[in-house]
């Protein structure tokens, strides 16, 4: 039988953030190892803090062990189990594990006290306690199944000492990246998102990432377009990124061009005939709350598999930003180091795949600095990772441009395709 | 000491990747717990697969283990595949590696594996000693003494392996054959010279993967995933224009000598989908590249840019077929007739012609252990004969892949999968030539 947990991913997410942004990894499983206290100790010891976890019926309970022990020490206890979804904990204070494992039961004038009998697969808890947990009064209780894990924190020296390198690495190949072909010098990226989506912030966390520091630039008020026009940031003297701020609105009315200097409505006249390349959009970004994908309205989702098609008409790259993840339930900011992989925000990316069609790897996760001061390498990790796959989404179009554009830098206009009008209703 | 391993946070990451996308996890650490094959054994058996690591100075050596760790008691040898690899810390990119079909046991305090009988390499918690026989040594690049001490030695669960005897050699085997794939079609010429570049058209089905299919040799030859051809899934084509895709080796490298073209979807309606009488234009190389197709109109001479006479290099040499391996019985009788309309007419011009079912999972499955055929696995069998049959294919121009659509990154054997087709591909357009007269 495999050695894997019967905890639900929301069970064990729960008792991750729980005992403080933990990571387990399971040392011992009663039905694969034998249900033998002996042999369960021996895998345990010495193995730091340990979370002992006890199924039985449809009860889901156990005993954290916040302290390395050896065979014979005694070590703080606290019990905790699930009552409805939510956990409840009773201090049982000082215990030797080898005393609680012991295969027979021995009287304890401690009126918190716990035994394990797991030869037996019986646990005895006092009155007390089995009524602070929800756990049945007539005891023995019965268990079926007990699994130990050993609690690493999630965000330990060693983690935050590879993000911290991480974060050096892709500062560093950001700052040298040069768009393909050497066609343009300033990576124009349309940001397009409905309000709230944190267009405003990921711009703002994108340029403290490179200040160094976090800044809050005082957003230039959009106008009745809802377009804001974000001053251009610098990378390096030889390339800069040009952000667009868009939004999408049930409100708004008008006609739009992918590929003009600047989008617009009917209000402005002026729009470019035949755009260079160095004016068009390179990459389009759309904007969401993570929180709101599984929640978007029918009109949302038409107006967002309309806008697909047309950028893919125009052949301009395009990929989804999911803000504010740490803002998710039970998400805490040690999940960040290995957000893609987080259990819980694997559904939001499948949604968005599914309902979409968006590619997983065009789907990308994101933090803004929105209250901070300090900058902190697990977000800007997630945000330099972001900005990377725009530029290289961006450069996926430079190259799949044809020549005549790239050599003349000028379009031809009998290419129908290269430009559309979008009408939103 | 906290139980944490050696390893860096990155370090661990690429062993992780390099296994398969597996989770490390640490059970035993000889310088936390008892330094004797008693504790080693009591935490590591019954854990399944395990990586077993030893520390020398800044030397890493390292052994995975898809069995699970022998018990101190059997007085036997147990069969356990097992590859070692060892890197230097700072430089794990140039890992050195090693496969053996290997037995293991404890045997006087020590975990010995053996390979044919001899004793290839053993670990000695109680006296932090291990050894390694000569061959081994060399292939792995130590050149430390048997007998030689380490400073550590820590033993990992490995999580997320599918229980799979040729499990080994697929991992270590794919990078290899992919790299040398990628070699073998970096260097590829046409063998006739008067063609500079071979053409390979796609048609199949909407949404039956052959945008995806080129995204899928791009990203193998970029070394990253990338997404030139748009793909996605809706009733009608997502590719509208005629495109004709050169493929570059590596992100700046030169352009190979050919090209995959791609097309819009076929439908059984009339008027939606590519447009019938558009195929004999495209396989005579008249189609400018980015025509915007119509379904319900073919193009005409009249368009600006129609090569109104196409050389040998701008004909299609190869038609590849491109079909869900998972739709083939759901076939209308009208997509069947479309398609067999559609081979008489490719044949009509000579055009060579291969079939690729596409959206196999597990693809996995289709390797052998040494590569050298793409065997194909008998949950497939009927469906390939199937298609083969329908479509007049002969077998072995009959290939099975797995387009990436929907992962973090790319993985080796998937790779070497999408080249080993594309590969046989271009031997058949090859045949085209030959037939020439």
């Amino acid at each position: 039988m495999a050695v894997a947990t019967r905890l639900t991913a929301m069970q064990e997410k729960k008792l991750q953030n729980y005992f403080g942004g933990k990571r387990f990894t399971l040392l011992y499983k009663a039905s694969v190892h034998e249900f033998s206290g002996s042999n369960c100790l021996k895998r345990c010891c010495g193995q730091g803090p340990t979370l002992m976890v006890i199924y039985g019926g449809c009860y889901v309970w156990g005993a954290y062990i916040r302290e390395n022990y050896k065979r014979d020490d005694t070590v703080p206890v606290v019990l905790f189990a699930f009552q409805e979804n939510e956990i409840s904990e009773c201090d049982v204070g000082a215990h030797s594990p080898s005393f609680f494992l012991y295969e027979y039961s021995v009287s304890c004038s401690n009126s918190l006290w716990f035994l394990l009998n797991l030869r037996e697969k019986k646990a005895t808890v006092s009155l007390d306690t089995a009524k602070k947990l929800g756990l049945p009064q007539d005891q023995p209780i019965s268990l079926e199944e007990c699994e130990v894990f050993r609690c690493e924190d999630l965000l330990d020296k060693r983690t935050m000492k590879g993000i911290t390198q991480l974060h050096e690495r892709l500062l560093h190949d950001m700052k040298t990246y040069s768009p393909y072909g050497g066609l343009v010098h300033q990576i124009r990226i349309l940001l397009l998102g409905p309000t709230g989506a944190g267009k405003s912030s990921f711009f703002n966390s994108v340029k403290s990432v490179f200040r160094g520091h976090v800044t809050h630039q005082a957003l230039v008020g959009s106008d009745t377009t809802g377009v804001s026009d974000k001053s251009i940031y610098f990378l390096s003297l030889a390339l800069q990124i040009h952000f667009f701020l868009f939004l999408i609105n049930n409100h708004i009315r008008g006609a739009w061009v992918f590929n003009s200097t600047k989008p617009i409505t009917p209000v402005h006249s002026n729009y470019i005939d035949n755009p260079l390349l160095k004016d068009r959009i390179h990459c389009v970004a759309l904007v969401f709350d993570i929180n709101s994908v599984e929640h978007l309205s029918r009109d949302m989702m038409a107006k967002i598999k309309k806008i697909r098609r047309e950028l893919i008409k125009c052949g301009v790259a395009h990929v989804v930003l999911l803000t504010h993840v740490d803002s998710m339930d039970l998400i805490s900011r040690g999940d960040l180091g290995d957000i893609y992989k987080c259990m819980l925000v694997k559904p939001k990316l499948e949604t968005v795949h599914r309902e979409l069609g968006f590619a997983l790897s065009d789907i990308l996760v994101v933090s803004n600095y929105t209250s901070e001061w300090e900058l902190d390498p697990v977000k800007d990790v997630l945000i330099l990772s972001a900005l990377g796959q725009m530029l290289w989404a961006a450069d996926d179009f430079l190259e799949d441009l044809p020549p005549e554009e790239t050599g003349r830098y000028l379009m031809i206009i009998n290419c129908g395709i290269l430009y559309r009008v979008l009408h939103f209703i | 000491m906290a139980v944490a391993t050696r390893l860096t946070w990155s370090e661990q990451k690429s062993l992780e990747k390099m296994l398969g996308n597996v989770s490390l996890r640490l059970l035993y650490k000889s310088s936390v717990h008892e330094r004797d094959i008693r504790s080693m054994n009591e935490k590591c058996t019954r854990q399944g697969p395990t990586v077993t690591i030893i520390y020398v100075g800044n030397f890493v050596l390292g052994v995975f283990m898809l069995g699970d760790h022998p018990e101190e008691h059997n007085n036997f040898k147990t069969v356990n595949p097992s590859f070692y690899f060892s890197f230097q810390k700072n430089a794990i990119t140039a890992m050195k590696t090693a496969v053996l079909e290997t037995e293991t046991k404890i045997n006087s305090g020590q975990l010995v594996c053996y390979s044919s009988g001899q004793e290839v390499f053993s670990v000695h918690p109680g006296e932090s000693s291990f050894s390694v026989d000569d061959s081994l040594r060399n292939t792995l690049g130590t050149y430390l003494r048997s007998g030689s001490k380490y400073s550590e030695c820590e033993v990992f669960h490995v999580d997320g392996i599918e229980d799979d005897i040729n499990y080994i050699s697929k991992i270590t085997g794919a990078t290899k054959h992919r790299d040398s794939l990628l070699v073998e079609l970096g260097t590829y010429k046409p063998c006739v010279d008067f063609v500079s570049e071979i053409r390979i058209l796609l048609l199949g089905p909407i949404g039956s993967g052959k945008s995806s299919f080129i995204n899928s040799v791009k990203s193998v030859f970029q070394g990253r995933l990338t997404r030139q051809a748009r793909v996605g899934s809706d009733v009608t084509s997502i590719t509208e224009q005629y495109r004709i895709y050169p493929i570059k080796d590596g992100r700046h490298g030169k352009y190979l000598p050919f090209r995959l073209c791609d097309s819009m979807g076929l439908h059984e309606k009339e008027g939606v989908g590519l447009c019938m009488e558009d195929i004999p234009y495209i396989l005579k190389g008249c189609m400018p590249d980015r025509y915007q197709l119509n379904p319900s109109r073919p193009i005409t001479l009249s368009h600006p840019n129609f090569i109104a006479s196409p050389s040998l290099k701008d004909r299609i040499h190869c038609v590849a077929y491109v079909l869900d391996i998972n739709s083939i019985n759901d076939l209308s009788s009208k997509m069947v007739a479309k398609f067999q309309q559609i081979q008489k007419e490719v044949l009509s011009y000579d055009t060579a012609c291969v079939l690729l079912l596409t959206k196999a999972t597990n693809c996995g499955e289709f390797l052998q252990g040494n590569f050298s055929n793409m065997d194909k696995p008998m949950t497939f069998q009927s469906r390939i004969m199937d298609a083969s049959k329908m479509l007049n294919i002969p077998i072995y121009n009959t290939f099975v892949a797995e387009n990436y659509t929907s992962e973090w990154e790319l993985d080796p054997i998937k790779d070497t999968q999408i080249l080993f087709v594309l590969r046989q591909m271009l031997r058949v357009a090859e045949d085209f030539f030959e037939d020439l007269p």
